[in-house]
């Protein structure tokens, strides 16, 4: 692993993707303490306030400080969208090495019923579940979830069946060792560098699912400052202090800019064989 | 005057982990009409040398000093247009594997007339025309057929005739020859090597024949030179070389050479069968891979299993192992076996032919060990006398695969197959993909494990010498059945399958 690090390094995307990522998690573990003000301190005296000394990104239309909203909203964000994806990407990656494993009609039945899910667009799935489910942040986050396990259990599947005719493979076969212990220790292992490369990308798809969940209103519910619905509520205003919408919009460019950085310097330092 | 002359030449590739010297000072030569045989193992330079000559080296190559030339031409000098009249036109290349030589998008015809047309200047028309008179001086049948075929729709042999009539199309100076016949089974490539000889005997060709293969190399070239971590090391007539060796490394070479006639297994094997394989059959969709084999396997027997590509050897390794739905009866030590249990498991091991992939990537050495050690109730505590066995140091069971060479891997999937104890072990061509005396070094490790435990070996090969020099029996397989089986010593006497005097007279016998 340490290997990995030191090539991610050496790439220019993961370099940047690695120092966006280190701000990301400052943002999240200390955003709330270098916030200037209380994000839902309201001063109806300086609505719309433009950028200056005293709101660095200006204030919206309550008065609200947009800097501190989005310092403490960072955490209410980042966090779910990348648990949401990994945890779809996990789930993902395990069905697509078993589809393979097992093969014949099993492969059959588990792939076709993927491509169903796939065939409806992740965003009306997506809507499908939390209104199903309710409105709310963690709602949202597993409907992210679901909607990225079909395109990880694809890519899973199709480097799965390739490490399937690995002579290690039919080696633990011959030896007699049980189908789970296949699948979890000789071939998981040997497809997590794509899984991992795939999901990396896909963060950035989670975050702006996010934001578009709660931009609709079913995501994160106000006041909370969670950086899709901070765009959806100053969209309003957006003649008026275009500021608004701009910083959130910013931030949330940031955070797919550096998941899918950091997904590219790991396709390169996740494959050695790649030395030239 | 020389055809190809190369003076003092020196590459290196840069790599993030430093600079390789790939070729160190090579000085050859090649005269009108020479065949030029280039010996050496892998990792030795001996392809990256074919590549300079080419002009097509990768990016990362640094060519410090030398200078290669093709007549009066200097290839180190010459431009890309220039390149682009000398490939193909006054020298051409045919490759080791016709599969991926061929572009399978384009028919056969269109591919050999495309370079007709490209360096003769000819039209389509007298192209095509002009192709099928050189697929046909070739000797493949009914060509107007086949040049409307694509590449999956030929044999292996077909193609790299296909390959080498591309190469002989506009006469050229020199060919460059890649391991031409390495993926080819062995009575394909004896015919191919049989057609070498004769398009070289009309033309006058000169060529530069690469090879892992001394024993092969000495019979085509007429020279023959040894690279040795990029250095030659011994020039010397071909007839020479094998006899008169005078360096210690090809002296080294030519003992690693399996000669049908030097025996390494003196003692009989005992009389009961301790695998007895009856009417095995596999069938893959609707193909039959094997069709009604009959074998049995004695305690502390090697048997032998010869054939060519395609004839069934591999499927009935995989259906003794269980890797492949079979019909038919096994018997262990007389008792039928129903399902594969782990009594069976156990018992009879299998060696890969890749030691690249039969070996997880993502484990240590002690934990692909382990696993059998567990598995068969053994004591993990036992690996370093395991890994000693296969004489490998007891450190290695720290190091992943890829820190090992292809020599040491293959000692660890032995090292994995004896640590279930078994009784017999098939070895699927395990010797196929290594250097001729790591091959040696393997075979004899396994015969001495063979000795300490009298295990039995099913011992899958196309290599009939090394064969020769280890098996009790042979079977010999053709088209999913074995068409003979017969006891080392009846080889060569009269009651031998026309099909096993065919594979025999085809394997190329050490000269000398």
């Amino acid at each position: 692993m340490t290997d990995t690090g030191r090539r991610l390094l050496r790439t220019p995307q993961g370099v940047l993707g690695l120092a966006l990522l280190a701000a990301l998690l400052l943002l999240c573990l200390f955003g709330g303490a270098l916030a200037p003000y209380q994000p839902e301190a309201m001063d109806f005296a300086g609505r719309f306030a433009a950028p200056g000394a005293r709101h660095w990104f200006g204030a919206d239309q309550l008065g609200r400080d947009v800097l501190s909203r989005l310092l403490v909203g960072a955490r209410s964000t980042v966090p779910l969208a990348v648990g949401a994806t990994f945890s779809g990407a996990a789930l993902g990656a395990c069905l697509g090495t078993l589809s393979a494993y097992l093969g014949g009609r099993w492969d059959e039945a588990i792939t076709r019923t993927i491509d169903a899910v796939m065939a409806v667009p992740h965003l009306l799935l997506a809507l499908i579940l939390v209104s199903t489910l309710g409105k709310g942040s963690l709602n949202a986050s597993f409907a992210i979830a679901i909607a990225v396990v079909p395109s990880m259990a694809r890519v899973t599947r199709s480097v799965a069946l390739v490490v399937r005719r690995q002579e290690y493979v039919q080696a633990a076969i011959a030896r007699g060792e049980s189908g789970g212990w296949i699948v979890v220790a000789e071939m998981l292992p040997n497809v997590a560098a794509p899984v991992i490369i795939e999901a990396t990308i896909r963060v950035a798809f989670a975050v702006m699912l996010f934001a578009t969940l709660s931009f609709l209103g079913l995501g994160a519910q106000p006041p909370a400052s969670e950086w899709g619905l901070m765009v959806s509520e100053a969209r309003r205003f957006m003649h008026q202090a275009p500021w608004v919408i701009v910083a959130p919009s910013l931030a949330i460019a940031a955070t797919a800019i550096c998941f899918n950085l950091l997904g590219d310097g790991l396709r390169d330092a996740l494959n050695p064989r790649d030395e030239r | 005057m020389s055809v190809l002359e190369i003076r003092d030449y020196s590459l290196d590739y840069v790599t993030r982990d430093g600079t390789y010297h790939v070729l160190q000072d090579i000085d050859l030569a090649i005269a009108e009409g020479e065949v030029l045989g280039l010996v050496g193992e892998s990792g030795s330079g001996k392809t990256s040398l074919a590549w300079a000559i080419m002009r097509h080296l990768p990016g990362n190559a640094r060519e410090l000093k030398g200078t290669l030339r093709l007549g009066d031409t200097d290839l180190c000098a010459a431009g890309s247009r220039a390149l682009e009249t000398i490939r193909g036109r006054r020298m051409s290349m045919v490759f080791q594997d016709p599969s991926t030589a061929l572009n399978p998008t384009l028919t056969l015809g269109r591919q050999v007339s495309e370079v007709l047309v490209r360096h003769r200047g000819l039209s389509e028309r007298e192209a095509w025309r002009e192709a099928e008179r050189a697929l046909e001086h070739v000797e493949l049948r009914d060509v107007p057929a086949l040049m409307k075929r694509y590449p999956h729709q030929a044999s292996g042999g077909e193609k790299q005739r296909v390959v080498i009539a591309t190469a002989f199309a506009c006469r050229p100076e020199l060919i460059v020859f890649d391991e031409p016949t390495t993926a080819l089974d062995v009575i394909t490539g004896a015919r191919i090597l049989e057609l070498f000889a004769r398009l070289r005997a009309e033309t006058g060709v000169a060529a530069l024949y690469i090879s892992h293969d001394l024993a092969l190399v000495a019979r085509v070239a007429d020279r023959v030179a040894i690279l040795e971590q990029g250095r030659i090391v011994e020039e010397a007539p071909a007839d020479r070389i094998f006899r008169a060796p005078t360096q210690p490394y090809t002296r080294r070479l030519v003992a690693a050479v399996p000669r049908p006639d030097r025996r390494l297994v003196a003692d009989q094997p005992a009389s009961q069968a301790v695998l007895a394989a009856d009417a095995i059959a596999v069938r893959y969709d609707r193909r039959e891979a094997t069709r009604n084999v009959h074998l049995d396997i004695r305690r502390g027997e090697i048997l032998g299993v010869v054939g060519e590509s395609g004839s069934g050897k591999s499927s009935l390794a995989r259906a003794l192992t269980g890797l492949a739905a079979y019909s038919g009866t096994i018997a262990l030590d007389g008792r039928p076996v129903g399902r594969m249990d782990r009594v069976y498991r156990r018992a009879v091991q299998i060696v890969f032919q890749h030691p690249d992939s039969s070996l997880n990537p993502r484990q240590t050495v002690q934990s692909i060990l382990a696993r059998p050690l567990r598995l068969y109730g053994g004591d993990v505590a036992t690996i370093p006398a395991l890994l000693e066995a296969v004489r490998l140091p007891a450190h290695y069971a720290r190091r992943y695969p890829h820190q090992l060479s292809g020599g040491e891997k293959q000692r660890v999937a032995i090292a994995r197959a004896f640590a279930a104890q078994p009784e017999l072990v098939i070895c699927d061509e395990i010797t196929a993909p290594l250097d001729v005396s790591v091959q040696a070094s393997v075979v004899e490790l396994l015969l001495s494990l063979r000795r300490q435990n009298g295990t039995a070996y099913l011992f899958i090969t196309h290599d009939l010498n090394l064969v020769q020099q280890v098996a009790h029996r042979i079977a010999v397989m053709k088209a999913g059945e074995v068409v003979d089986l017969l006891d080392i010593e009846d080889i060569g006497r009269g009651k031998m399958h026309p099909y096993t005097r065919e594979l025999m007279a085809a394997a190329p016998l050490p000269v000398g």
